[in-house]
């Protein structure tokens, strides 16, 4: 049978290897190529060798430089390896290759910048000083010491750099700190990181320093960058520094293996030496603390010149204004909340909300601020301040704001102004407080309560009168008493719709009974017409239909109708009414008195008559 | 026997529910003495007494109202003032009086839309009665309808209107209820407290809030509640430092 993979198989290892083989492929083409060269020593002697290494970084591909020709100095290619460095999932390429410096003569030489392509791009190797002395004993080489009395001055720098060394008070200076240790002796920790000593200013917290590789006087240092702003206190010159470090770096020892290995060029006791092209992270090492610290900067420091504005807060920089409010129509008394930001480059702890140019007629809250930087110091960015206002009376406009600041660069002060923004304020003035009665005074021998405000207005008195009932905050929709109630009109619905019923079907019982009159009325009248009727029978059918027409028109019982009247109710002639009489007194004496006993059969005259008669009795 | 024992109940709530009544008016009358003469906080204790007795009456939170503005807590005075208004929607005294406290304490207050400004042409009862009455009127005319011969346009015109201000008092009440006024309505009580963008003291600052703001309270999370701000805004304020109109 055949089987589709499953979704899990799809993520084989196979695949993530591919993808994580892309991410490296991909990084490594995305970073930007760079090379490195490096001597294992820059002082030697005739005929002790030192290492040359050229360390391209950055690209998938490169191809080493053709034969070093340095007069004095025989420079072989002694191979090459390749690296793959991982960071924060961030993946570098490098490869390494490795030359056999020898001395063959005294002197200074300069190994020339060598030629790399790496990545479709040539870079060009720094150029290299290496010392070469005439006998061993005279090259300047660590060798000799031990590692308890290692230079921290050859195993680490510190040094502090400000942006410019004349300030104002209150004006942010940028600094730049930077700390680097030699490669050979990893750092492994940096303690509390750079501190900046001094008095008379302020500096801004130091954030995560900057790391890179820099290869400074022939040296291979870790290098870290940290970045802060410092901000004069007061005037005069100020001393600033020195930067003080106290990092722990491990220091390698010596291995007495290195004396077995072959082509062991940096035998003995030197701990920069011994195993020079291993991996630092892989040798024997200690663990040392070593305390660092930066020369002293003087910073000139002048004072803000005299009249300032009223409105300066103490701002120095220099920045931009601008605002905007919502709404913009509303009632008085309600909110409107104004939005104001000031954006540059300068001491933003010091950047109050601008204020307003007439504030009369308005009140204005507390502001709350935001402040977003731009930067990794803090010295310039964006900072926004929300101010609510409400209008005691009718506006047409909020007022414009000022904010001063004094420009380090012109050495003047700058008052920015947001111009008025038109807005609408609608209603009367603020509800008169002075109209409400005034409450009884209280007494002067009031015990120690909390004293009422002199500024606070009169209030109405208190209220006597707590009715028996209970009131409640539930809403009427939503309160028992309430549905109860709709029993009622769903109960008088109920009724009137049975009434309705009911009545529609009495009217309903009326109808038929009427039918069935008139069906009977209809039935009395088709017999009539036949010939073969006694008479006795004839004028009791035809009594019977006058009956019927007359309670059907009077809505009666038809046994209570008599001669008299269905003559009425038809309003009959008096010829009429005594031809209808007569019929009635016929119908009587053929039923009780038996006189038409014997006549079978009525003459057809008087059928005829009969007939018209009952046909004419219309209302 | 099952009718004495229904009797004996029912005479023995009515005297233990009128000696409860006259004690809270006793507690009333004792915190109106201790008003007149200034000693608010005892007044403040007395009212408290009478409303967590569950007698709940717009007097009382007036007057309970007046006794938090003389200790000068506007925030607690604007609050019993607003549930004297709630309760009572005509009530002059507590309107007045929460008029002078929101200039006061210069409270901020919330912004009606234009659907609850025109809805607050009358109260919740009036819109309830209203779509009460013509529900069933409607009803009535429907059955009228339904059950005679004659069907005039007129009754059908009629049903409609009814129906129509049935609708119109329904979605009255949704908009009053959900509004500014409505039940999520909360009065700032702390001084001064700021509503910030998330649950933490540190977060940013939305609004810096007055005493006697008010709020309207969308949701509660711990000790912190969510609500729509006076600036058309929102934020977090810790639950401690607002109270709820209604009870």
């Amino acid at each position: 049978m055949f089987q589709t993979p499953s979704r899990t198989a799809i993520f084989s290892p196979a695949i993530l290897a591919a993808v994580f083989a892309f991410l490296v492929a991909h990084d490594a083409i995305a970073a930007s190529a760079d090379v490195t060269a490096v001597l294992s020593n820059s002082n030697t002697a005739v005929g002790q060798p030192v290492q040359l290494q050229i360390k391209v970084t950055g690209s998938a591909s490169a191809r080493p430089p053709g034969a070093i020709a340095v007069d004095g100095l025989d420079i072989r290619f002694s191979g090459q390896s390749q690296l793959l460095e991982g960071r924060n999932f961030q993946f570098t390429y490098s490869y390494i290759y490795n030359y056999t410096v020898m001395p063959l003569k005294a002197g200074t030489f300069k190994i020339p910048p060598q030629t790399v392509e790496a990545g479709g791009s040539t870079l060009r190797t720094p150029e290299l000083t290496l010392q070469v002395a005439a006998d061993s004993s005279t090259a300047q080489s660590p060798r000799s010491k031990s590692s308890a009395s290692i230079d921290p001055s050859k195993i680490a720098f510190v040094e502090l750099t400000l942006s410019k060394t004349t300030a104002y008070v209150g004006e942010m200076i940028p600094a730049v700190v930077r700390v680097g240790f030699n490669v050979r002796t990893p750092v492994e920790s940096l303690g509390n990181g750079a501190e900046i000593t001094g008095q008379g200013f302020t500096a801004q917290k130091m954030r995560e320093p900057r790391q890179t590789i820099e290869t400074i006087g022939g040296r291979t240092y870790q290098v870290f960058t940290f970045k802060t702003a410092l901000s004069p206190a007061r005037s005069g010159k100020i001393e600033v520094g020195p930067v003080q470090v106290h990092a722990v770096v491990r220091i390698p020892r010596p291995n007495s293996r290195s004396q077995t290995m072959p082509r062991d060029l940096f035998d003995t006791n030197d701990p920069f030496m011994d195993n020079f092209f291993r991996d630092p992270l892989f040798m024997p090492s200690t663990p040392q603390e070593v305390k660092i610290k930066s020369e002293q900067v003087t910073l000139e420091v002048k004072s803000l010149p005299p009249g300032a504005p009223p409105d300066f807060g103490g701002a120095v920089g220099n920045f931009t204004l601008s605002n905007e409010v919502k709404p913009k129509t509303a009632q008085v008394g309600d909110p409107f909340t104004v939005t104001a930001t000031i954006t540059g480059r300068g001491n933003f702890d010091r950047v109050t909300a601008p204020a307003f140019e007439d504030e009369h007629g308005w009140h204005k809250y507390p502001p709350s601020a935001d402040f977003k930087q731009d930067d990794d110091i803090g010295i310039s960015g964006t900072k926004k301040f929300e101010i609510v206002l409400s209008a005691n009376e009718r506006k047409d406009q909020i007022p414009a704001q000022l904010f001063t600041y004094f420009d380090p660069a012109k050495e003047q002060y700058v008052t920015l102004r947001a111009e008025p923004i038109p807005v609408r304020v609608e209603g009367g003035s603020a509800p008169a407080a002075t109209t409400a009665p005034a409450a009884p005074q209280a007494p002067t021998t009031a015990p120690s309560q909390a004293p009422r405000q002199a500024s606070q207005q009169e209030i109405l008195h208190q209220l006597t009168e707590l009715p028996a009932e209970t009131q409640s905050f539930t809403p009427l929709f939503a309160r028992q008493s309430f549905w109860l109630a709709q029993l009622i009109p769903l109960i008088a619905l109920l009724g009137f719709v049975a009434w309705k019923i009911r009545v529609a079907h009495l009217n309903n019982r009326e109808l038929q009974r009427r039918e069935a009159l008139q069906h009977e009325a209809a039935a009395l009248q088709r017999s009539l017409r036949r010939e073969d009727v006694s008479p006795e029978e004839y004028f009791s059918k035809a009594s019977r239909a006058v009956q019927l027409k007359t309670a059907l028109v009077r809505n009666v019982d038809p046994a209570a109708v008599d001669a008299d009247i269905a003559a009425s109710t038809f309003g009959m002639d008096e010829a009429t009414r005594t031809r209808l009489r007569r019929l009635f007194e016929k119908s009587d004496e053929a039923r009780y008195s038996g006189v038409g006993n014997g006549i079978r059969l009525l003459p057809a005259e008087t059928r005829n008559e009969v007939l018209e008669l009952i046909d004419n009795l219309r209302s | 026997m099952i009718r004495v024992v229904h009797i004996c109940a029912m005479l023995v709530t009515v005297v233990v529910a009128g000696s409860a009544s006259a004690e809270e008016e006793n507690l009333f009358v004792s915190g109106n003495a201790a008003y007149s003469e200034a000693r608010f906080q005892i007044a403040v204790d007395r009212y408290e007494a009478v409303i967590h007795g569950g007698n709940w009456h717009a007097n009382v939170f007036y007057n309970l109202g007046n006794s938090y503005y003389r200790l000068g807590n506007f925030g607690k005075a604007i609050l019993n003032y607003e549930r004297a208004v709630a309760l009572d929607p005509h009530h002059p005294e507590a309107d007045a009086n929460l008029r002078l406290a929101r200039d006061e304490a210069r409270a901020l207050e919330l912004r009606k839309d234009w659907i609850e400004r025109y809805a607050s042409m009358a109260t919740v009862k009036q819109y309830s009665i209203a779509a009460a009455v013509a529900f069933w009127f409607s009803f009535f005319l429907i059955a009228h309808l339904l059950l005679s011969r004659r069907r005039s346009a007129g009754r059908i015109a009629l049903i409609a209107l009814s129906m129509m201000v049935c609708g119109v008092s329904i979605f009255a009440i949704f908009a009053l209820e959900n509004g500014t006024r409505g039940n999520a309505l909360a009065i700032v009580t702390a001084k001064e407290i700021e509503a910030r963008l998330a649950t933490a003291d540190n977060a940013k600052s939305v609004l810096l809030l007055p005493a006697g703001s008010e709020i309207k309270i969308l949701s509660e999370r711990g000790d912190w509640v969510y609500a729509a701000l006076p600036n058309d805004q929102r934020g977090w304020i810790p639950t401690s430092s607002a109270e709820r109109v209604r009870m």
